[in-house]
């Protein structure tokens, strides 16, 4: 299956689905030390849900971070 | 006299955002000068591991306890009801605040406030237990369907964000101040200089939020204290009862007695 995250890919092609938590080990070094939230397909996924919520072929994962904004 | 936002009370009129400064340096220090205890901020796609946002929110948490202040996260940059309420979501886990800018834009040539998906996010919101401030447009209905949703505060624009173009309409504005007395109304965007804050609160507005106009100023610190003077004096202006404008001429120096010279033929 492949996902994205943050628009980028990641193939993987022996998954059939993932866990969010699976899928920000993808993307992290250090998730634990980070500050950061996440949307599944534009939806909101709260962090005591990372390691229950699915992630199947074709999502979307969105990780973001505090910036400065008007 | 203290502003009130949700039951919190502050000592500043100004509300200001964390955008655009030449440095980090330079924006605590108009942070600080400007006197402001609510201060805005965002969120966006980014990797963690690059540890800058990270630092952004760190530098900013800094500088909100100095002053015993609030973060305000906003909404930008959001199209739908459906993308705001999500990003309301991820701030409301981040910043641990309820507290919300809720912006949904419309149009992307003035970044205009989008009315129909703005109140569908505000209604979504508040049942979820977020304490919404809209960005919206200086229309009277519209405020008045937010204040009647439960948003305790109201947030008309000036015009449009980042122009620096001041009050495109007083009529709108006092007309809202006028009908709805029991909100919290700030003006927020469009904003270019301390006069514009000033007649905001001559008006009778509760506060100002803007970012632009302090943080692109030649002198961002010199512009925040020059802010600060002004929602001063127009808040003092407006508590003291301004005047009412008169059509004709009226002497100030009584005529009684003037020099013969003076007098009608």
């Amino acid at each position: 299956m492949n996902i994205h995250i943050n628009g980028k890919a990641y193939p993987l092609p022996h998954e059939n689905h993932i866990t969010v938590a699976a899928a920000l080990g993808l993307y992290f070094i250090e998730p634990q030390q980070s500050t950061f939230a996440v949307a599944l397909n534009g939806d909101f996924v709260g962090k005591d849900d990372y390691p229950h919520t699915l992630v199947k072929n074709g999502d979307s994962v969105d990780v973001l971070q505090p910036i400065q904004g008007g | 006299m203290s502003l009130t936002i949700y039951g919190k009370n502050l000592d500043s009129r100004l509300l200001i955002g964390s955008a655009l400064y030449p440095s980090p340096e330079i924006m605590k220090q108009a942070l600080l000068a400007s006197g402001s205890q609510v201060i805005t901020l965002s969120l966006k796609r980014q990797n963690p591991n690059e540890k800058s946002g990270q630092q952004i929110w760190q530098f900013l948490q800094q500088i909100v306890e100095q002053v015993n202040g609030y973060l305000l996260p906003n909404t930008a940059g959001c199209k739908t009801a459906k993308e705001a309420v999500t990003l309301a979501k991820m701030s409301r886990e981040i910043f641990k605040t309820n507290w919300i800018k809720l912006e949904v834009i419309g149009d992307d040539y003035n970044l205009q406030p989008d009315p129909i998906e703005l109140l569908n996010a505000a209604e979504q919101l508040i049942k979820d237990g977020f304490k919404v401030l809209p960005y919206c447009t200086d229309d009277l209905v519209l405020c008045q369907r937010l204040y009647d949703l439960g948003c305790e505060v109201i947030m008309p624009w000036a015009s449009p964000i980042g122009t620096g173009k001041g009050l495109m309409n007083p009529y709108n504005l006092e007309t809202i101040r006028l009908r709805l007395p029991q909100a919290t109304l700030i003006l927020d965007a469009g904003i270019g200089k301390p006069s514009d804050a000033c007649l905001a609160m001559e008006m009778g507005y509760d506060a100002v939020l803007l970012n632009s106009a302090v943080a692109l100023a030649d002198n961002p610190v010199l512009m925040a204290k020059a802010f600060a003077q002004a929602l001063q004096a127009g808040e003092q202006g407006y508590v003291a009862g301004i005047m009412a404008q008169r059509q004709t001429a009226h002497p100030s120096t009584p005529t009684l007695d003037t020099p013969f010279w003076h007098q009608p033929q």
